[in-house]
């Protein structure tokens, strides 16, 4: 009981990192139907442009301003890295053959990725000690400062995303081109804004997620996108990619069967176990479990 | 041996609660050009996606020259000698036209699969043979000239005279047309007209859907009206011309000829 | 135009079989890498070029068949030629058991269930399921190529081992094109409802690519082995099949294309050394560039191969 407690709890925190990335690439695909590999190394990025702005610009301050201050920049500029990213790698892409833009993609992550390794080094950087390390002994079970911060912000978030989303004007524009972007067009919608703003909102929730894993794992490597980006991915597909809160749902399952698999089994089995489920969900209902069935018209 | 006849009794095909095909009975004799009309929306297209294996219809049976065929998939229904065309021309657009029509060969070429990987005598006079057979169809379609270019850069007409030399080239023994003379000029929609007469010649029995009226009226012995779904009369052009329910239904709410 | 391929094949096939006698080992060893990597690449654009599957787990296969040599050398003392029949059987078989329940999937789910597939396969090996795959350090020490008790020990022999299957595969995909089951493949890609409607049984052909494809890179995973005489899991990690995949979407699924993409992810890397860092960062850079530059790939593949007797003399140019 104390082993299912106490990974209930990790795999909400790691669940809510993951429904925060998994949203940039729901996002991405729901408008442009483009898996966005570069995503996952967007948001490894976060987490050294974190780094940076936490030495270089506050002054290694840990202070709750200072804090707010590192989330908010690195969200600015990973934001600004998003936008350009659509409109040199992805927007000429638009009307060519759906796999050019799928190695776009991959040339994206490819280049991003070892970015980070050419500006800050192979080697794994310590991310800084933001939130203090407080914990609270629940029984046998240990919850820590950093992972209530994580859940409750996450969920602030996504909820503030839903909202935004199902109430607002730019909300309904955002829902109106994922049905049907040459009707949304003609409606008088400018996709190409819509698309940007999909890639800001994406974006600065991926940098989020970024610092939280710095935040949790502390060490972060240039190359660990690839891993995060890859389980996000999955966890937006297990909620039906293009389904916004199919990813919040699909993340949470993630980390919460990621949790208990390291819980009761073996971590070095994770990456398997987590891919099988994949397949499986896939085979058995290939749309994901808020996915829509689609028809092809003939 | 069963007669060549394809009898829908019943069937019924709905798509969550819209009933697109609603109860249809009708009955293709051998030799046969049958035509199915209606408005828009009626559920004419349905109609051939069920006898096809697109789609599988709820209720009713297919039964074609004494077999059920409700429920097979469309490459079996293929080899039972059904074929069709589409409505929203389908062709293998990128490559060449010869190849196109190549394709509906497939189902007659004796090569298996090993034969991707190695080929053997008998697999290239099989191959050989083929070809030949597509020479027959490019000349029997007019198509020769454009053997060699790709289907995407060819006009409309020509595109619709490629699918049904692809069609025939499965040598059918009921060939299924969707439209055939949507979006052909007068010319082509004769030259359309004469095709037609002449796969019947070879004896093959002619299922069509057309919105064309002139063009329904001279080429079917027999039709099938369709509205909503629903049966609301069959006979010979000159009794549906008649009918007082498709007058009503159909040439009453479409005065336009082009439509 | 098909003219120029004609000599333009016969030119390759003379200039690869004179090459490594005019190379030094370590240049040796960079043109083999180069054949093994087009043996797979080209058997990935049966799956993906062909056929229009995205499939990004082609390294599984690639490692299946390493692995099977490997571990019937190692273990079972078999030469490293008499594995060939094993490695190019295990991962067909495998081909066809992975596919069969995923080939319906569409597009991107594919391409997912795929990549799947190659990160469970690489964890498998790591964690030395069964105690065969040697776990993280994989298995070394096979022995070198030998035949009718003759052991060629040098370099030139593995070349032209790695030339010879090179010289297979380029045989079977030409095979295939002038076939049912490689024209079927073609009409499967451009529509597949088309292709069912006459009569083309999509699950059978989708599968069968899957083997073919996989039986060829599985080829290829022992001539990797004995090239290294080493398997380990790393070399058959999902970023390889990413290569794989954008080789042949960057270079357009043809075999030129094919070639020039192999020749630029893995020769130049070698010839430009001292950028060693910068590689992927550029490959990344080039990969984006090339996209945008050239939607349809470098070499786009063509089709048209139809016999002479076809084309008329009336024939106003297409």
């Amino acid at each position: 009981m104390d082993i299912f407690l106490q990974q209930l709890a990790n795999g909400l925190t790691i669940g809510s990192m993951f429904a925060l990335v998994a949203l940039g690439y729901t996002m991405v695909y729901g408008v442009m139907r483009l898996i966005n590999f570069a995503h996952g190394d967007m948001v490894a990025a976060a987490a050294f442009v974190g780094l940076t702005v936490y030495t270089q610009i506050m002054g290694e301050a840990t202070s709750l301003g200072a804090v707010i201050m590192i989330f908010l920049l690195t969200a600015i500029v990973m934001a600004c890295i998003g936008v350009v990213l659509e409109r040199l790698a992805y927007r000429p892409l638009r009307t060519a053959p759906r796999l050019s833009a799928v190695v776009s993609a991959l040339g994206a992550s490819l280049m991003i990725q070892n970015g980070i390794m050419l500006v800050w080094g192979p080697q794994m950087r310590i991310f800084p000690e933001l939130v203090p390390q407080v914990y609270w002994n629940l029984g046998n079970v240990v919850i820590s400062l950093i992972q209530v911060v994580i859940l409750l912000l996450s969920l602030v978030l996504m909820v503030a995303l839903y909202l935004f989303i199902e109430k607002t004007r730019m909300g309904a524009a955002i829902r109106a081109s994922s049905i049907d972007q040459d009707a949304a067009r003609l409606m008088g919608i400018n996709v190409n804004r819509v698309i940007a703003l999909i890639f800001i909102i994406g974006s600065s929730l991926g940098a989020v997620g970024g610092l939280f894993i710095g935040l949790y794992y502390r060490g972060i490597t240039f190359n660990m996108g690839w891993q995060y980006g890859l389980y996000a991915f999955v966890a937006a597909i297990i909620g039906g990619i293009g389904n916004i809160p199919g990813a919040m749902l699909g993340g949470m399952l993630l980390g919460l069967f990621n949790a208990f698999i390291a819980g009761y089994i073996s971590s070095t089995w994770a990456d398997a176990f987590t891919f099988i489920l994949l397949i499986a969900i896939l085979v058995i209902r290939p749309t994901g479990i808020l996915g829509e069935r689609v028809a092809e018209k003939v | 041996m069963a007669r060549n006849e394809l009898i829908l009794n019943g069937v019924t095909k709905r798509f969550g609660g819209l009933t697109a095909v609603d109860d249809l009975t009708l009955k293709v004799e051998e030799g046969q050009i049958y035509g199915v009309i209606g408005p828009n929306g009626a559920g004419k297209t349905t109609v051939f996606n069920c006898i096809t294996g697109i789609y599988k219809s709820e209720e009713g049976s297919i039964n074609w020259r004494g077999k059920e065929i409700r429920g097979m998939t469309p490459y079996q229904i293929v080899r039972r000698g059904i074929v069709r065309t589409f409505q929203t021309i389908r062709l293998f657009s990128e490559m060449s036209v010869a190849e196109n029509i190549m394709s509906g060969r497939h189902i007659k070429s004796r090569q298996r699969w090993w034969h991707g990987i190695v080929h053997t005598p008998a697999s290239r006079r099989d191959e050989r043979e083929n070809w030949k057979r597509v020479e027959q169809q490019l000349d029997f379609f007019n198509l020769s000239e454009f053997a060699a270019t790709p289907t995407n850069s060819l006009p409309y007409g020509i595109q619709r005279r490629v699918e049904m030399a692809r069609a025939m080239a499965v040598e059918p023994t009921l060939l299924i047309l969707d439209e055939p003379a949507a979006g052909l000029n007068d010319k082509e929609t004769l030259e359309l007209l004469q095709t037609i007469f002449r796969i019947r010649e070879q004896g093959v029995t002619v299922l069509l859907i057309e919105h064309d009226m002139d063009m329904v009226m001279e080429a079917t012995d027999y039709l099938t009206v369709l509205n909503f779904g629903k049966k609301i009369a069959e006979g010979t052009p000159d009794e549906i011309q008649e009918h007082p329910d498709v007058i009503e239904a159909y040439l009453g709410s479409e005065h336009d000829d082009d439509e | 135009m098909q003219q120029i391929q004609r000599y333009g094949y016969i030119l390759f096939i003379a200039v690869m079989a004179i090459l490594p006698n005019l190379l030094n080992s370590r240049w040796q060893a960079v043109a083999i890498t180069f054949l093994i990597f087009t043996i797979v690449a080209l058997s990935q654009d049966i799956v993906l070029g062909k056929c229009g599957m995205f499939n990004m787990g082609q390294a599984l296969f690639f490692g299946m068949g390493a692995y099977a040599t490997a571990i019937l050398n190692s273990t079972y003392g078999w030469p490293i030629l008499a594995t060939i029949p094993v490695a190019i059987l295990v991962p067909a078989l495998f081909g066809v058991l992975l596919a069969g329940p995923i080939v319906h999937l569409r597009g991107d789910y594919l391409l997912v269930t795929t990549i799947g597939f190659n990160i469970v396969f690489v964890q498998v090996v790591q964690n030395n399921l069964g105690g065969i795959t040697g776990g993280p350090n994989g298995i070394f020490g096979l022995d070198s190529l030998s035949l009718f008790g003759t052991t060629f020990l040098s370099q030139l022999s593995v070349y032209y081992f790695a030339f010879a299957i090179l010289l297979a595969t380029l045989w079977i995909m030409h095979n295939l094109d002038a076939s049912r089951a490689g024209r079927a493949l073609h009409y499967l890609r451009e529509d597949q409802l088309a292709a069912e409607s006459i009569g083309i049984n999509s699950r059978f052909y989708k599968i069968f690519a899957f083997a073919l494809s996989a039986g060829i890179a599985g080829m290829a995973g022992t001539v990797y082995a004995t090239q290294y005489s080493a398997v380990s899991p790393e070399g058959f990690n999902f970023i390889q099949s990413v290569l794989f995949f954008s080789i042949v979407i960057v270079g357009g699924s043809s075999v030129p294309g094919i070639l020039i993409g192999v020749f630029v992810m893995f020769v130049l890397p070698e010839i430009f050394r001292e950028f060693a860092t910068w590689r992927f960062f550029i490959f990344g850079f080039a990969m984006i560039l090339a996209m945008v530059l050239r939607p349809r790939g470098i070499w786009p593949a063509r089709f048209g191969r139809i016999p002479k007797f076809l084309i008329k003399e009336s024939n106003h140019g297409t």
